[in-house]
Protein backbone atom coordinates (compact mmCIF):
# COMPACT_ATOMS: atom_id res chain seq x y z
CA UNK A 1 0.00 0.00 0.00
CA UNK A 2 2.74 2.30 0.72
CA UNK A 3 5.11 2.14 -2.23
CA UNK A 4 3.07 4.18 -4.65
CA UNK A 5 5.41 6.42 -6.04
CA UNK A 6 5.70 10.11 -4.87
CA UNK A 7 3.79 12.07 -8.03
CA UNK A 8 6.89 13.42 -10.14
CA UNK A 9 5.04 16.82 -9.80
CA UNK A 10 5.37 17.17 -5.91
CA UNK A 11 8.65 15.69 -5.61
CA UNK A 12 10.97 18.81 -4.96
CA UNK A 13 9.75 21.28 -3.10
CA UNK A 14 11.35 22.68 0.57
CA UNK A 15 8.52 21.51 3.09
CA UNK A 16 9.79 22.89 5.96
CA UNK A 17 9.30 26.45 4.33
CA UNK A 18 5.50 26.21 3.68
CA UNK A 19 2.15 25.47 5.01
CA UNK A 20 2.27 27.20 8.44
CA UNK A 21 -0.83 28.48 9.57
CA UNK A 22 -1.18 31.09 12.53
CA UNK A 23 -4.72 31.95 14.09
CA UNK A 24 -4.64 34.90 16.21
CA UNK A 25 -7.68 36.59 18.02
CA UNK A 26 -10.09 35.09 15.52
CA UNK A 27 -13.45 36.22 15.98
CA UNK A 28 -16.46 35.82 13.09
CA UNK A 29 -20.20 37.04 13.87
CA UNK A 30 -23.27 36.71 11.34
CA UNK A 31 -26.39 38.88 11.37
CA UNK A 32 -28.95 36.26 12.02
CA UNK A 33 -32.74 38.12 12.19
CA UNK A 34 -30.98 41.59 12.15
CA UNK A 35 -29.05 40.57 15.62
CA UNK A 36 -25.37 40.31 15.33
CA UNK A 37 -24.87 36.49 16.61
CA UNK A 38 -21.04 35.38 17.23
CA UNK A 39 -19.94 31.85 15.89
CA UNK A 40 -16.42 31.86 16.38
CA UNK A 41 -14.88 33.32 19.71
CA UNK A 42 -11.62 34.19 20.11
CA UNK A 43 -10.15 31.65 18.44
CA UNK A 44 -6.40 31.15 18.76
CA UNK A 45 -4.56 27.76 16.71
CA UNK A 46 -0.66 27.65 15.21
CA UNK A 47 -0.08 24.48 13.03
CA UNK A 48 3.01 23.53 12.32
CA UNK A 49 4.21 23.31 8.52
CA UNK A 50 3.37 19.70 7.63
CA UNK A 51 1.26 18.93 10.64
CA UNK A 52 -1.91 17.25 10.67
CA UNK A 53 -4.71 18.61 12.49
CA UNK A 54 -8.05 17.47 13.20
CA UNK A 55 -11.23 19.46 14.72
CA UNK A 56 -14.10 17.89 16.36
CA UNK A 57 -16.57 19.47 18.18
CA UNK A 58 -20.95 19.33 17.96
CA UNK A 59 -22.45 20.61 15.21
CA UNK A 60 -22.93 24.57 15.29
CA UNK A 61 -19.25 24.92 16.78
CA UNK A 62 -18.22 26.97 13.66
CA UNK A 63 -16.03 24.48 12.31
CA UNK A 64 -17.23 24.92 8.57
CA UNK A 65 -17.09 28.67 9.22
CA UNK A 66 -13.80 28.70 10.51
CA UNK A 67 -12.39 26.51 7.58
CA UNK A 68 -14.55 28.98 4.65
CA UNK A 69 -12.17 31.47 6.31
CA UNK A 70 -9.60 29.55 5.89
CA UNK A 71 -10.03 28.71 2.43
CA UNK A 72 -10.87 32.52 1.78
CA UNK A 73 -14.36 32.17 0.57
CA UNK A 74 -15.53 34.83 3.45
CA UNK A 75 -12.80 37.33 4.14
CA UNK A 76 -15.18 39.20 7.13
CA UNK A 77 -13.64 38.78 10.09
CA UNK A 78 -11.66 40.10 12.77
CA UNK A 79 -8.45 38.79 14.30
CA UNK A 80 -5.49 37.35 11.90
CA UNK A 81 -5.39 34.34 9.74
CA UNK A 82 -1.92 33.98 8.65
CA UNK A 83 -0.36 31.43 6.29
CA UNK A 84 3.62 31.66 5.96
CA UNK A 85 3.11 35.25 7.56
CA UNK A 86 0.82 36.42 4.58
CA UNK A 87 -3.07 37.48 6.08
CA UNK A 88 -5.85 35.62 4.11
CA UNK A 89 -8.10 37.49 2.27
CA UNK A 90 -9.11 35.85 -0.59
CA UNK A 91 -9.01 32.35 -2.16
CA UNK A 92 -5.48 31.32 -3.57
CA UNK A 93 -4.12 28.50 -4.85
CA UNK A 94 -1.82 28.08 -2.15
CA UNK A 95 -4.97 26.25 -0.42
CA UNK A 96 -7.08 23.43 -1.10
CA UNK A 97 -10.27 22.30 0.39
CA UNK A 98 -12.00 19.53 0.11
CA UNK A 99 -16.17 19.73 1.20
CA UNK A 100 -18.66 17.03 2.33
CA UNK A 101 -20.23 16.77 -1.01
CA UNK A 102 -17.46 16.40 -3.66
CA UNK A 103 -18.64 19.27 -5.91
CA UNK A 104 -16.81 18.20 -9.13
CA UNK A 105 -18.80 19.56 -11.79
CA UNK A 106 -21.33 16.90 -13.35
CA UNK A 107 -20.69 18.03 -16.67
CA UNK A 108 -17.40 17.42 -16.46
CA UNK A 109 -15.78 13.77 -16.84
CA UNK A 110 -13.48 12.65 -13.90
CA UNK A 111 -10.11 14.05 -15.85
CA UNK A 112 -11.51 17.27 -17.04
CA UNK A 113 -12.42 17.62 -13.32
CA UNK A 114 -9.01 17.42 -12.26
CA UNK A 115 -7.42 19.10 -14.57
CA UNK A 116 -9.55 22.19 -13.99
CA UNK A 117 -7.71 22.96 -10.67
CA UNK A 118 -4.50 23.55 -13.02
CA UNK A 119 -6.59 26.06 -15.38
CA UNK A 120 -4.73 29.23 -13.72
CA UNK A 121 -1.52 28.02 -12.42
CA UNK A 122 1.65 28.33 -14.33
CA UNK A 123 1.82 24.30 -15.16
CA UNK A 124 2.97 24.28 -18.43
CA UNK A 125 -0.06 22.94 -21.04
CA UNK A 126 1.85 19.79 -21.99
CA UNK A 127 2.87 18.41 -18.75
CA UNK A 128 -0.74 18.92 -16.99
CA UNK A 129 -2.15 15.67 -18.65
CA UNK A 130 0.31 14.08 -17.10
CA UNK A 131 -0.12 15.54 -13.48
CA UNK A 132 -3.70 14.99 -13.41
CA UNK A 133 -2.84 11.01 -14.57
CA UNK A 134 -0.38 10.67 -11.97
CA UNK A 135 -3.21 12.52 -8.98
CA UNK A 136 -5.73 9.68 -10.33
CA UNK A 137 -3.51 6.94 -9.48
CA UNK A 138 -2.63 8.43 -6.47
CA UNK A 139 -6.30 8.28 -4.88
CA UNK A 140 -6.16 4.26 -6.94
CA UNK A 141 -9.06 6.01 -10.02
CA UNK A 142 -6.70 4.75 -12.61
CA UNK A 143 -9.39 3.74 -15.55
CA UNK A 144 -12.22 6.20 -14.38
CA UNK A 145 -10.39 9.04 -16.19
CA UNK A 146 -13.28 9.80 -18.26
CA UNK A 147 -16.32 8.74 -15.96
CA UNK A 148 -18.69 11.27 -15.55
CA UNK A 149 -19.46 12.32 -11.55
CA UNK A 150 -22.92 10.97 -11.72
CA UNK A 151 -20.81 7.03 -12.21
CA UNK A 152 -18.88 7.14 -9.60
CA UNK A 153 -19.36 6.08 -5.99
CA UNK A 154 -19.90 8.45 -3.48
CA UNK A 155 -16.33 7.08 -1.84
CA UNK A 156 -15.03 7.34 -5.46
CA UNK A 157 -15.99 10.49 -6.18
CA UNK A 158 -14.79 11.84 -2.93
CA UNK A 159 -11.48 10.40 -3.53
CA UNK A 160 -11.48 12.56 -6.81
CA UNK A 161 -12.46 15.48 -4.94
CA UNK A 162 -9.16 14.95 -2.71
CA UNK A 163 -7.41 14.25 -6.18
CA UNK A 164 -8.43 17.54 -6.79
CA UNK A 165 -7.91 19.38 -4.21
CA UNK A 166 -3.93 17.85 -4.36
CA UNK A 167 -3.23 18.36 -7.95
CA UNK A 168 -2.35 22.18 -7.38
CA UNK A 169 0.37 21.15 -4.74
CA UNK A 170 -1.89 23.39 -2.07
CA UNK A 171 0.77 24.50 0.71
CA UNK A 172 -2.44 23.93 2.95
CA UNK A 173 -5.08 21.10 2.60
CA UNK A 174 -8.03 21.75 4.30
CA UNK A 175 -10.60 18.80 4.93
CA UNK A 176 -14.60 19.79 5.83
CA UNK A 177 -15.86 16.21 7.08
CA UNK A 178 -14.96 15.05 3.76
CA UNK A 179 -15.77 11.34 4.68
CA UNK A 180 -18.98 12.40 6.38
CA UNK A 181 -21.50 11.12 4.01
CA UNK A 182 -19.80 7.38 2.99
CA UNK A 183 -20.66 4.44 4.62
CA UNK A 184 -18.67 2.68 7.69
CA UNK A 185 -16.29 0.71 5.59
CA UNK A 186 -15.88 3.34 2.20
CA UNK A 187 -14.74 5.67 5.22
CA UNK A 188 -11.86 3.35 6.71
CA UNK A 189 -10.72 2.54 3.34
CA UNK A 190 -10.86 6.58 2.14
CA UNK A 191 -9.03 7.23 5.98
CA UNK A 192 -6.18 5.11 5.23
CA UNK A 193 -6.04 6.66 1.36
CA UNK A 194 -5.65 9.49 3.35
CA UNK A 195 -3.24 8.79 5.80
CA UNK A 196 -0.77 7.12 2.51
CA UNK A 197 -1.49 10.39 0.69
CA UNK A 198 -0.29 12.81 3.76
CA UNK A 199 2.17 10.68 4.13
CA UNK A 200 3.44 11.08 0.59
CA UNK A 201 2.82 14.51 0.17
CA UNK A 202 3.04 16.36 3.90
CA UNK A 203 1.25 19.23 3.32
CA UNK A 204 -0.04 21.35 6.03
CA UNK A 205 -3.96 19.53 6.49
CA UNK A 206 -6.41 20.53 8.64
CA UNK A 207 -9.63 18.40 9.27
CA UNK A 208 -12.72 19.06 10.28
CA UNK A 209 -14.46 16.07 11.62
CA UNK A 210 -17.41 15.06 13.61
CA UNK A 211 -15.88 11.30 13.74
CA UNK A 212 -13.46 11.45 17.09
CA UNK A 213 -12.04 8.36 15.76
CA UNK A 214 -11.28 9.41 12.39
CA UNK A 215 -9.69 12.41 14.15
CA UNK A 216 -7.60 10.73 16.49
CA UNK A 217 -6.30 7.89 13.64
CA UNK A 218 -5.04 10.85 11.25
CA UNK A 219 -4.53 14.17 13.43
CA UNK A 220 -1.19 14.87 15.45
CA UNK A 221 -3.16 17.34 17.31
CA UNK A 222 -6.89 17.13 17.73
CA UNK A 223 -8.65 20.61 18.55
CA UNK A 224 -11.75 19.87 20.42
CA UNK A 225 -14.26 23.01 19.97
CA UNK A 226 -17.42 23.96 21.74
CA UNK A 227 -20.39 25.78 20.70
CA UNK A 228 -22.13 28.45 21.56
CA UNK A 229 -20.03 30.78 20.35
CA UNK A 230 -17.28 28.65 18.42
CA UNK A 231 -14.53 28.12 20.81
CA UNK A 232 -11.68 26.13 21.58
CA UNK A 233 -11.93 23.98 24.53
CA UNK A 234 -8.68 21.65 24.32
CA UNK A 235 -6.23 20.35 22.32
CA UNK A 236 -4.88 16.84 22.49
CA UNK A 237 -1.37 15.95 21.43
CA UNK A 238 -1.61 12.06 19.82
CA UNK A 239 2.14 11.12 20.34
CA UNK A 240 2.46 8.91 17.99
CA UNK A 241 3.99 8.02 14.64
CA UNK A 242 2.35 7.48 11.21
CA UNK A 243 1.32 5.17 9.84
CA UNK A 244 -0.92 4.23 12.59
CA UNK A 245 -2.61 1.32 14.08
CA UNK A 246 -6.02 1.70 14.65
CA UNK A 247 -5.79 -0.75 17.87
CA UNK A 248 -3.24 1.37 19.26
CA UNK A 249 -4.39 1.69 23.39
CA UNK A 250 -3.43 4.94 23.37
CA UNK A 251 -6.17 6.12 20.65
CA UNK A 252 -8.84 3.92 22.79
CA UNK A 253 -7.90 5.81 25.86
CA UNK A 254 -7.84 9.35 24.25
CA UNK A 255 -11.32 8.48 22.40
CA UNK A 256 -12.79 7.40 25.68
CA UNK A 257 -11.37 11.00 27.24
CA UNK A 258 -12.58 13.00 24.07
CA UNK A 259 -15.94 11.20 24.26
CA UNK A 260 -16.46 12.04 27.63
CA UNK A 261 -15.71 15.71 27.47
CA UNK A 262 -17.87 16.20 24.47
CA UNK A 263 -20.86 14.57 26.05
CA UNK A 264 -20.27 15.95 29.59
CA UNK A 265 -23.72 17.29 30.47
CA UNK A 266 -23.34 20.55 32.18
CA UNK A 267 -24.06 19.14 35.65
CA UNK A 268 -27.29 22.31 36.59
CA UNK A 269 -30.62 20.69 37.75
CA UNK A 270 -32.31 23.70 36.03
CA UNK A 271 -31.66 21.42 32.68
CA UNK A 272 -33.23 18.11 33.80
CA UNK A 273 -36.57 17.79 32.23
CA UNK A 274 -39.82 17.35 34.51
CA UNK A 275 -42.14 15.58 32.43
CA UNK A 276 -45.67 16.33 33.96
CA UNK A 277 -47.83 14.00 35.60
CA UNK A 278 -44.82 11.56 36.04
CA UNK A 279 -44.35 12.18 39.63
CA UNK A 280 -48.16 10.98 40.35
CA UNK A 281 -47.78 7.56 39.18
CA UNK A 282 -45.48 6.66 41.91
CA UNK B 1 -43.42 -7.26 -21.36
CA UNK B 2 -40.62 -5.68 -20.16
CA UNK B 3 -38.28 -7.71 -22.59
CA UNK B 4 -40.65 -7.50 -25.32
CA UNK B 5 -40.48 -3.76 -24.99
CA UNK B 6 -36.35 -4.12 -24.85
CA UNK B 7 -36.60 -4.53 -28.42
CA UNK B 8 -36.54 -1.63 -30.80
CA UNK B 9 -38.44 -3.41 -33.47
CA UNK B 10 -40.71 -4.28 -30.75
CA UNK B 11 -41.04 -1.31 -29.48
CA UNK B 12 -42.08 0.50 -32.72
CA UNK B 13 -44.76 -2.03 -33.77
CA UNK B 14 -46.70 -1.38 -30.80
CA UNK B 15 -46.16 2.40 -30.91
CA UNK B 16 -48.19 1.60 -34.45
CA UNK B 17 -50.80 0.09 -32.76
CA UNK B 18 -53.15 2.87 -31.70
CA UNK B 19 -52.67 4.98 -35.08
CA UNK B 20 -53.33 1.67 -36.93
CA UNK B 21 -56.94 1.31 -34.51
CA UNK B 22 -57.48 4.74 -35.17
CA UNK B 23 -57.27 4.01 -39.08
CA UNK B 24 -59.82 1.43 -39.18
CA UNK B 25 -62.40 3.57 -37.31
CA UNK B 26 -61.94 6.52 -39.32
CA UNK B 27 -62.06 4.26 -42.37
CA UNK B 28 -65.10 2.57 -40.95
CA UNK B 29 -67.08 6.11 -39.88
CA UNK B 30 -66.06 7.35 -43.91
CA UNK B 31 -68.27 4.26 -45.44
CA UNK B 32 -70.80 3.37 -43.05
CA UNK B 33 -72.43 6.34 -45.17
CA UNK B 34 -75.40 9.00 -44.81
CA UNK B 35 -74.06 12.52 -43.28
CA UNK B 36 -70.62 11.01 -41.80
CA UNK B 37 -69.05 10.60 -45.47
CA UNK B 38 -69.19 14.67 -45.56
CA UNK B 39 -67.29 14.30 -42.06
CA UNK B 40 -65.26 11.81 -42.81
CA UNK B 41 -63.20 11.26 -46.28
CA UNK B 42 -62.21 7.84 -46.90
CA UNK B 43 -58.61 6.75 -46.62
CA UNK B 44 -58.82 6.03 -50.11
CA UNK B 45 -59.57 9.32 -50.99
CA UNK B 46 -57.15 10.87 -48.62
CA UNK B 47 -54.46 8.58 -50.39
CA UNK B 48 -55.69 9.96 -53.90
CA UNK B 49 -55.05 13.80 -52.76
CA UNK B 50 -51.83 12.50 -51.25
CA UNK B 51 -50.40 11.43 -54.61
CA UNK B 52 -51.93 14.35 -56.36
CA UNK B 53 -50.07 17.16 -53.83
CA UNK B 54 -46.59 14.83 -53.95
CA UNK B 55 -46.72 14.39 -57.94
CA UNK B 56 -46.95 18.36 -58.61
CA UNK B 57 -44.75 19.12 -55.73
CA UNK B 58 -46.87 20.62 -53.71
CA UNK B 59 -46.43 19.05 -50.95
CA UNK B 60 -42.67 19.04 -50.74
CA UNK B 61 -42.82 22.50 -50.89
CA UNK B 62 -45.39 23.26 -48.42
CA UNK B 63 -42.76 21.03 -45.97
CA UNK B 64 -40.13 22.85 -47.20
CA UNK B 65 -41.43 26.01 -46.47
CA UNK B 66 -43.14 25.66 -43.11
CA UNK B 67 -40.13 23.43 -41.62
CA UNK B 68 -37.81 26.61 -42.90
CA UNK B 69 -39.99 29.14 -41.58
CA UNK B 70 -39.83 27.21 -38.23
CA UNK B 71 -36.37 26.79 -37.81
CA UNK B 72 -35.28 30.11 -38.95
CA UNK B 73 -37.42 31.70 -36.39
CA UNK B 74 -36.12 29.00 -33.99
CA UNK B 75 -32.24 30.11 -34.41
CA UNK B 76 -32.97 33.92 -34.44
CA UNK B 77 -35.55 34.26 -31.99
CA UNK B 78 -34.21 31.12 -29.68
CA UNK B 79 -30.78 32.52 -29.69
CA UNK B 80 -31.65 35.94 -29.40
CA UNK B 81 -33.73 35.20 -26.08
CA UNK B 82 -30.79 32.71 -24.82
CA UNK B 83 -28.70 35.94 -25.30
CA UNK B 84 -30.93 38.03 -23.38
CA UNK B 85 -32.14 35.67 -20.74
CA UNK B 86 -28.37 34.74 -20.19
CA UNK B 87 -27.05 38.47 -20.17
CA UNK B 88 -30.07 39.63 -17.83
CA UNK B 89 -29.38 36.49 -15.16
CA UNK B 90 -25.75 37.86 -15.35
CA UNK B 91 -25.63 41.41 -15.31
CA UNK B 92 -29.12 42.51 -12.88
CA UNK B 93 -28.90 46.08 -13.79
CA UNK B 94 -30.58 44.90 -17.73
CA UNK B 95 -32.76 42.57 -15.40
CA UNK B 96 -34.26 45.07 -13.26
CA UNK B 97 -34.41 48.34 -16.87
CA UNK B 98 -36.06 45.47 -19.10
CA UNK B 99 -37.16 42.45 -17.01
CA UNK B 100 -40.56 44.60 -16.09
CA UNK B 101 -41.14 45.17 -20.01
CA UNK B 102 -40.34 41.66 -21.48
CA UNK B 103 -42.84 40.21 -18.93
CA UNK B 104 -45.44 42.86 -20.11
CA UNK B 105 -45.11 42.21 -23.37
CA UNK B 106 -44.75 38.32 -22.87
CA UNK B 107 -48.19 38.31 -21.99
CA UNK B 108 -49.63 39.07 -25.49
CA UNK B 109 -50.82 36.10 -27.40
CA UNK B 110 -48.41 35.54 -30.40
CA UNK B 111 -52.20 35.93 -32.47
CA UNK B 112 -52.69 39.31 -30.63
CA UNK B 113 -49.49 40.78 -31.85
CA UNK B 114 -50.82 40.00 -36.06
CA UNK B 115 -53.05 42.97 -36.38
CA UNK B 116 -50.44 45.43 -35.23
CA UNK B 117 -47.82 43.78 -37.15
CA UNK B 118 -50.23 43.59 -39.91
CA UNK B 119 -50.59 47.32 -40.00
CA UNK B 120 -46.60 48.04 -39.94
CA UNK B 121 -44.91 45.04 -41.75
CA UNK B 122 -48.04 44.05 -44.36
CA UNK B 123 -49.53 40.63 -44.17
CA UNK B 124 -46.71 38.62 -46.54
CA UNK B 125 -44.02 36.10 -45.64
CA UNK B 126 -41.95 39.02 -43.25
CA UNK B 127 -44.79 39.05 -40.68
CA UNK B 128 -45.11 35.32 -40.72
CA UNK B 129 -41.07 35.18 -39.53
CA UNK B 130 -41.45 38.17 -37.40
CA UNK B 131 -44.71 36.43 -35.14
CA UNK B 132 -42.52 32.46 -35.63
CA UNK B 133 -39.17 34.63 -34.20
CA UNK B 134 -40.93 36.65 -30.97
CA UNK B 135 -42.98 33.15 -30.02
CA UNK B 136 -39.50 31.08 -29.88
CA UNK B 137 -38.45 34.05 -28.15
CA UNK B 138 -39.97 34.45 -24.88
CA UNK B 139 -39.22 30.50 -23.85
CA UNK B 140 -35.95 30.53 -24.50
CA UNK B 141 -35.06 33.84 -22.38
CA UNK B 142 -36.92 32.59 -19.27
CA UNK B 143 -35.68 29.58 -19.04
CA UNK B 144 -31.81 30.58 -19.50
CA UNK B 145 -32.34 33.17 -17.44
CA UNK B 146 -33.92 30.97 -14.60
CA UNK B 147 -30.66 28.40 -15.36
CA UNK B 148 -28.06 30.90 -15.00
CA UNK B 149 -29.56 32.90 -12.23
CA UNK B 150 -30.02 29.51 -10.66
CA UNK B 151 -26.37 28.03 -10.61
CA UNK B 152 -25.45 26.32 -7.00
CA UNK B 153 -23.40 28.16 -4.57
CA UNK B 154 -21.73 24.94 -4.12
CA UNK B 155 -20.12 25.45 -7.32
CA UNK B 156 -19.79 29.12 -7.57
CA UNK B 157 -17.59 28.41 -4.88
CA UNK B 158 -15.57 25.75 -7.06
CA UNK B 159 -14.98 28.56 -9.57
CA UNK B 160 -13.42 31.06 -6.73
CA UNK B 161 -11.19 28.48 -5.42
CA UNK B 162 -9.49 27.95 -8.81
CA UNK B 163 -9.62 32.11 -9.41
CA UNK B 164 -12.08 31.66 -12.76
CA UNK B 165 -12.30 34.82 -14.96
CA UNK B 166 -15.16 35.96 -15.63
CA UNK B 167 -14.85 34.40 -19.18
CA UNK B 168 -13.95 30.83 -17.68
CA UNK B 169 -16.95 31.30 -15.14
CA UNK B 170 -19.30 31.65 -17.78
CA UNK B 171 -17.61 29.15 -20.02
CA UNK B 172 -17.31 26.30 -17.89
CA UNK B 173 -19.30 26.79 -14.94
CA UNK B 174 -22.68 29.10 -15.60
CA UNK B 175 -22.99 27.61 -19.30
CA UNK B 176 -23.11 24.49 -18.66
CA UNK B 177 -24.71 24.20 -15.39
CA UNK B 178 -27.59 25.99 -17.31
CA UNK B 179 -27.57 24.15 -19.99
CA UNK B 180 -30.20 21.68 -19.43
CA UNK B 181 -32.90 24.30 -18.53
CA UNK B 182 -31.97 26.07 -21.89
CA UNK B 183 -32.34 22.78 -23.89
CA UNK B 184 -35.57 22.79 -21.92
CA UNK B 185 -36.52 26.17 -23.75
CA UNK B 186 -35.25 25.66 -27.07
CA UNK B 187 -37.59 22.67 -26.43
CA UNK B 188 -40.59 24.82 -25.77
CA UNK B 189 -39.48 27.27 -28.33
CA UNK B 190 -38.98 24.58 -31.20
CA UNK B 191 -42.79 24.25 -30.40
CA UNK B 192 -44.28 27.58 -29.84
CA UNK B 193 -42.09 28.29 -33.11
CA UNK B 194 -43.55 25.06 -35.03
CA UNK B 195 -47.40 26.30 -33.42
CA UNK B 196 -46.71 29.95 -34.54
CA UNK B 197 -46.11 28.93 -38.07
CA UNK B 198 -49.19 27.12 -39.10
CA UNK B 199 -51.18 29.65 -37.31
CA UNK B 200 -49.62 32.42 -39.03
CA UNK B 201 -49.59 30.61 -42.36
CA UNK B 202 -53.33 29.97 -41.70
CA UNK B 203 -54.34 33.14 -40.68
CA UNK B 204 -52.02 35.27 -43.79
CA UNK B 205 -52.05 32.92 -45.93
CA UNK B 206 -48.61 34.13 -47.17
CA UNK B 207 -46.12 32.31 -49.08
CA UNK B 208 -46.68 28.59 -49.43
CA UNK B 209 -46.76 26.41 -46.25
CA UNK B 210 -48.83 23.39 -44.82
CA UNK B 211 -50.96 26.04 -43.48
CA UNK B 212 -51.65 28.23 -46.47
CA UNK B 213 -52.79 24.69 -48.15
CA UNK B 214 -54.70 23.77 -45.14
CA UNK B 215 -56.62 27.17 -45.34
CA UNK B 216 -56.75 27.29 -49.08
CA UNK B 217 -58.64 23.73 -49.11
CA UNK B 218 -61.03 24.90 -46.84
CA UNK B 219 -62.21 27.87 -49.09
CA UNK B 220 -62.43 25.02 -51.69
CA UNK B 221 -64.19 22.19 -49.42
CA UNK B 222 -61.40 19.74 -49.98
CA UNK B 223 -61.64 17.69 -46.95
CA UNK B 224 -58.83 15.24 -48.36
CA UNK B 225 -55.93 17.66 -48.81
CA UNK B 226 -56.29 19.14 -45.38
CA UNK B 227 -56.22 16.10 -43.82
CA UNK B 228 -53.37 15.41 -46.11
CA UNK B 229 -51.81 18.66 -44.85
CA UNK B 230 -52.63 17.85 -40.94
CA UNK B 231 -51.16 14.48 -41.28
CA UNK B 232 -47.71 16.00 -42.87
CA UNK B 233 -48.16 18.35 -40.19
CA UNK B 234 -48.55 15.92 -37.18
CA UNK B 235 -45.11 13.50 -38.60
CA UNK B 236 -43.03 16.39 -39.45
CA UNK B 237 -43.45 17.91 -35.97
CA UNK B 238 -43.46 14.51 -34.66
CA UNK B 239 -39.89 13.65 -36.72
CA UNK B 240 -38.17 17.29 -35.36
CA UNK B 241 -38.85 16.75 -32.08
CA UNK B 242 -37.49 13.92 -32.02
CA UNK B 243 -34.72 14.87 -33.39
CA UNK B 244 -33.97 17.29 -31.24
CA UNK B 245 -34.40 15.21 -28.18
CA UNK B 246 -31.83 13.09 -29.36
CA UNK B 247 -29.23 16.15 -29.32
CA UNK B 248 -30.18 16.81 -26.10
CA UNK B 249 -29.78 13.94 -24.85
CA UNK B 250 -26.57 13.93 -26.09
CA UNK B 251 -25.74 17.12 -24.97
CA UNK B 252 -26.89 16.29 -21.99
CA UNK B 253 -24.78 12.75 -21.74
CA UNK B 254 -23.14 14.03 -18.65
CA UNK B 255 -26.48 13.91 -16.49
CA UNK B 256 -27.63 10.32 -14.40
CA UNK B 257 -30.02 8.69 -16.67
CA UNK B 258 -33.76 9.25 -15.66
CA UNK B 259 -35.11 6.46 -13.32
Amino acid sequence: MFVDPRPPSVASTDHAARGALTIADLDKSFAIGGEPRRVLDNINLSVKAGEFVSIVGASGCGKSTLLRLIVGLDADYSGEIRLDGNRIASTSLDRGIVFQDHRLFPWMTLAQNIELALLNTDTPKERRAQIVADHIALVNLKGFEQAYPHQLSGGMAQRAAIARALVTEPKLLLLDEPLGALDALTRVHVQNELQRIWMTQRSTVLMVTHDVEEALYLGDRVVIMAPDPGRIRRIVDVDLPHPRDRGAPLLHRLKDEILAELTAAPADPANLVRLPGREDRR
Amino acid sequence: MKQVLARPAARFAIGLVAPLLFLAWWQWQASSGGARALTFAPLQSIGAALVELVADGALARDMFATVSRSLAGLAIGGSLGIAMGVSMAIWRPLDRVLGPLLHAIRQVPLIGWLPLFGLWFGTGQGTELIVVCLSAFFPAMLNSYEGVAHVEQRYLDVGRLYGFTPFQRFRLLLLPAAMPLILTGLTQALAFAWIASIATEILLGAGSGLGVTMQLAQTQQRLDVILVAIIATALLGFVINTLFQRLRRHLLRWQAAPL
